[in-house]
This record gives C-alpha cells, structure tokens and sequence, in this order.
C-alpha cells in the first residue's frame, strides 16, 4: 500500500485550475521526483498535501488515513513535513532554535526530549558548529540545510522538498543531494522532491512524476519519463518530440 | 539520549533572574514603612501600569501582534469587578479575579481578530477597543451609562492596594521570563517571524495565540478591576477610552518591545511622565508622548532597553541573550531588506 497517495486533487484559483485532478501514490521508502516546466503547479500540489492550501476537491491520504482538510499543524501531526522553495528560517531564533520548534513535534511522537532530538538533526545536516548562530548569518545552502532539519525535526513519515537543490553551485548541490539521499537511507524517510536540477531529479529519484498545466503527463522511472513524447513536449514545445526522438 | 547524565535544570530555571525579582520583590513589600501617602499611591498605580505593559508585551513583543485595543479588556475587566464590589459582603480579591476571568473569556469571542497578521490585527484591535467603548457606554444597566459608577469608598483598602497590584505584578513578571524561556515562548517567537512557516513547523499557531491573548487580555482585566478599587469610580469612556489602549502600547515601545523586561522601564518613565505633565501641561502631555514615540522607532526600536544596552556594552557588559525577543515591533522577525 502506498504511504501517500493523492486522489483526483484539484485546486482552482478563480477560473485557473493550477493542480486539476492530480493522481499521485507514493511507495514507503521511495523517492519520488516532481518535474514540470514553471507554473506546472508543481508548488501548489505540495501546498495541498502539506495542508497549506485546502484542495477544492480530491482527497490526501497518509498510511490510509485522511489528511486532506487538516490544518497544517495536524498534517505535521499526522506525519507530512515540507521545505520552502524559497526558504523561511525564523530569523529572530538561532539555528538549534528554528529546529527546536519542529522538534517539539517529533519527540512528542519518537518520546525522546526535544533538544535532543533538534540537537541531533541539526547535526545530521552538517551544521553542528553553527548552531548558536542566526540564519542569516548563513550561506543560501546553510539556510537550505536549516529548512531541510527544521522539516526532519518533525519527525515525517513523508518529506515533501521544493526545490532544496536549485540555485546552489555545484559542490553544495552535490552535497545537498547526498543529504537528500541519507534521509532516506538513513533515517527511513519517504522523500517527494521538486526539482529543476535535472541531474538531481534524475541520479536521486527512483520514480518521477511529470506536471504539465496542472495535470500529472507521464509517470514512471527517470529513463523512461525523459523519452516520453508528453514531456518533452512540455519542456520544449509541440511538435519537438519528432525532432529529438525521430 | 541523556542516560546516566543528570537531569539538568528545567529551561524556565534562571538563578540570576529568580534572585532578582525575589529582591526586588521584598524590597518593595517593605518599602511602604518609608513611604508618604502620595508615593505609596503612585506605586499602586505604577505597579498596575507595569503589569498591563508586560502582558501587552507577550502579544506586542513575544508574538508581534501590536493591539491597540487592549482598552477593551481593562474596561470589561475594571466593570466586571465594579459590580462584583457592590456587593460589599464578597471579598475584593474575587471581584478581581471575576474581572480578570471576565476579560479573558471577553478575548476568547475577539478570537477572530487574530486570523489577522500584522497592520490588520492593528486596526481590528481600534475597532474592537472603540466599539467596547460606545457598546458599554449605552448599556447603562450594566455600566451605568457616561456618569458610571461610584463604588464605596474605602481608604484602607486603598492602602492596602499595594500589595495587591505588587503580587499581580511578580506574577506576570515571572510569568513574562517562564513564557520566554519555555518552548511555548519559542513557538511564540516562531510565530512572529513567520506565522505560516510556524505551521509547517507544526506548531497550531492558532490555538497559541488564542491562549496568548487570553492571558494578557485577563491581566488587563485585573488591572481595571484593581484600578476600579483604586480610584472608586468606573466610568466607560475613560475605562475604555483609545488613549488608555495607546497607553500599552507607549508604555511597551518606550521601554523596548523587543525585550523580556523592557516594558517595566517603559511604564515607570510613563507613569513618572504623565504624574509631572498632566499637571504642569495637560495639554502638552500627549504630544510629548507622540514626539517621544516618534524618536524611539527611528533611532532605537528597543527602546530604553536599547539605550540602556548600548551604554552597558561599552562598559563590557554581555546582555544574556533570553531577555531579548530578537527583534522588535518597529523591525519585526522578517526584514525586508535581506536577500533571500
């Protein structure tokens, strides 16, 4: 059975459907990636399975339990964590404090003690020796870093990460990336990843999923999803399939 | 993951700050013995003024929610236990206590107010704090109308006040430094930088600032209802009235909303100001206030605080961290400024 699983999920902004009957099952220990050319909704999807938007119908489930119509607080609760694209330290708390936050969560659930457990994903994450320091005083990668423990701390069955490798140079996105894969290894965390990094998307997913005007166009393992005709026409406009796959 | 250390001391715990509030504490309970009546009754009325900004400052500084309606718990709270005191057989300390339960369930229904962040929850607040105000002024069965309420005057009460207002006082005082040092303060510091992200973080953002404004909006209501004893008469327009909410807020701001301890300092040069100019100037006082309010978000958002901190540090003094916010209401958690 599937540890996530999206159902017929459709969010309307006014007259424009940014996800329209989206289907998406996400196998326990798998990790999934999410591609799409921009404004394919690939963002308001998370929204929608994180419980920070309220889908206009379809339905979220976790380990078969409903989670579609819970606040934000209780998806957390229940066991879905996500990143920000753009990242959201809290600016005024230090880097074990931003993490403490969250860990508040995950060790009301594992039953170990808070600072403890921030203290433990915040070296998980490589940033043992900034931990007294503000986010701001950190590198767009250390703040990536941050946000990554932050959602960890919670203690997910599910982590849902937008884009926590693009913009990086190359060396932090290598190492994001191996980080990215450890959560899984390691620590046995189910991972849904936006990403436009295509390098990225394609050494770390097992499976990618493909957005396209807010319906999911191809599905399937990295190989076969960027020899799909549907998406590279997506990417690069109709009638290109022919020319790159004759 | 601690097995076989010893359990340290619970987070809450400062030495340092329990002894100081202990001392202080002591030396004021006893201070009366030395008093004359006129500033033994200005301490009553500043030990007021000091608890309604420190609770004022768990929404302003520790959530940054800046009410400037908190006229509207005063009142209903100072109200509330006006008619419990009729009743001369009830004890006081019950009529305040009814006032300060009246106030916060009152902020209970004002719940929704605080879906709003920011500028909104700010200008909802005036709305709430006024139409309290013109609300109470017509029930006059209740509030007896714009010539209000006399209560019965009792001078040794009024004496006695003191100590009342400086037990509130050492309760929300040490309630202000436990909320800052638990992990409810730091959910609530989370919410101010950035009220969604703190969902995420699964923190129910809601259910906390609720809480939060409840206990402050019951301070405030044991300060009207000890003022009501104070001054034995209660009369809606000026319980109510917007410069008593604005009051708050400057009491906050000049001490520095950005701090744990700051609003004390804040209400002691309020209260001091206002004793001086209302009767020297009363027209000039509130300008005063304006121009001083108008310095301080400029040059020092943290407010004597700041200025305070700034001439201890070049006398190498280390501030302790927890008894900043991390930033105040003038720069809130998310500088615009600072690229992403």
């Amino acid at each position: 059975m599937p540890v996530l699983r999206a159902e017929r999920l459709v969010k309307r902004f006014g007259g424009l459907a940014a996800v329209d009957g989206v289907d998406l099952a996400v196998e326990e220990g798998e990790i999934l990636g999410v591609i799409g050319p921009n404004g394919a909704g690939k963002t308001t999807l998370f929204a929608l399975m994180a419980g920070s938007l309220a889908p206009t119908s379809g339905r979220v489930w976790l380990d078969g339990r409903q989670v579609s119509g819970l606040s934000a607080h209780r998806v957390v609760a229940a066991g879905i964590a996500r990143t920000h694209q753009i990242v959201r330290p809290f600016r005024n708390l230090t880097v074990l404090e931003n993490v403490t936050v969250a860990a508040l969560r995950g060790a009301a659930r594992t039953g170990s003690h808070p600072r403890a457990l921030a203290e433990e994903v915040v070296a998980f994450v490589g940033l043992a020796d900034r931990a007294a320091d503000h986010p701001g005083t950190l590198t767009l990668a250390g703040r990536k870093r941050v946000e990554l423990a932050r959602a960890l701390a919670t203690g997910p069955r599910v982590l849902l990460l937008d884009e926590v490798i693009a913009g990086l140079n190359p060396a932090e996105a290598q190492r994001l990336a191996g980080l990215v894969r450890e959560i899984r290894d390691q620590r046995g965390v189910t991972v849904v990843m936006i990403e436009h990094v295509m390098a990225a998307v394609m050494a770390l997913s097992d499976r990618v999923a493909v957005l396209d005007y807010g319906r999911k166009i191809a599905e399937g393992s990295p190989a076969e999803v960027v020899r799909d005709p549907h998406v590279v026409e997506a990417y690069l406009g109709s009638g290109a399939a022919a020319e790159v796959h004759p | 993951m601690t097995g076989g250390r010893r359990r340290p001391l619970p987070a809450w715990f400062s030495g340092r700050v329990a002894a100081g509030l202990a001392v202080a504490v002591v030396v004021l309970a006893v201070l009366p013995v030395a008093l004359d009546p006129y500033t033994h009754n200005l301490l009553t009325l500043t030990f007021l003024a000091i608890s309604g900004a420190l609770a004022w400052n768990w929404m302003g500084g520790y959530l940054g929610q800046v009410s400037f309606g908190h006229a509207a718990f005063f009142g209903f709270g100072g109200f509330v236990a006006a008619r419990v005191l009729l009743h001369e057989s009830i004890p006081p300390w019950v009529a305040w206590a009814a006032g300060a339960a009246a106030a916060g369930l009152f902020s209970v229904g004002a719940y929704p107010i605080l879906r709003l962040r920011g500028p909104y929850f700010s200008i909802a607040t005036i709305g709430l704090g006024e139409a309290s105000r013109i609300v109470f002024t017509y029930l006059e069965g209740f509030t007896g109308g714009a010539s209000g309420l006399s209560l019965p005057i009792d001078p040794d009460l009024k004496a006695r006040l003191y100590w009342w207002a400086l037990g509130l006082l050492a309760l929300v005082a040490a309630a202000s430094h436990l909320i800052r040092r638990s992990t409810l303060g730091l959910e609530l510091l989370a919410i101010k930088s950035d009220v969604e992200a703190a969902a995420d973080a699964g923190v129910p953002t809601a259910l906390r600032q609720d809480v939060v404004l409840a206990l402050s909006a019951a301070v405030a209501g044991a300060t009207g209802g000890l003022s009501a004893s104070f001054f034995a008469f209660v009369e809606p327009n000026d319980l109510f009235g917007f410069d008593r909410s604005i009051s708050f807020v400057l009491m906050a701001v000049i001490g520095g909303v950005g701090s744990v301890f700051g609003p004390v300092l804040g209400a002691v040069v309020f209260v001091a100001l206002r004793q001086w100019l209302v009767a020297s100037y009363p027209q000039l006082y509130l300008g005063l206030y304006g121009g001083l309010l108008i310095l301080i978000i400029l040059f020092e958002p943290l407010g004597l605080t700041g200025v305070a901190l700034r001439v201890a540090r070049r006398f190498g003094y280390r501030a302790r961290p927890d008894l900043a916010l991390g930033s105040s209401a003038a720069r809130p958690g998310r500088p615009a400024s600072e690229a992403r």
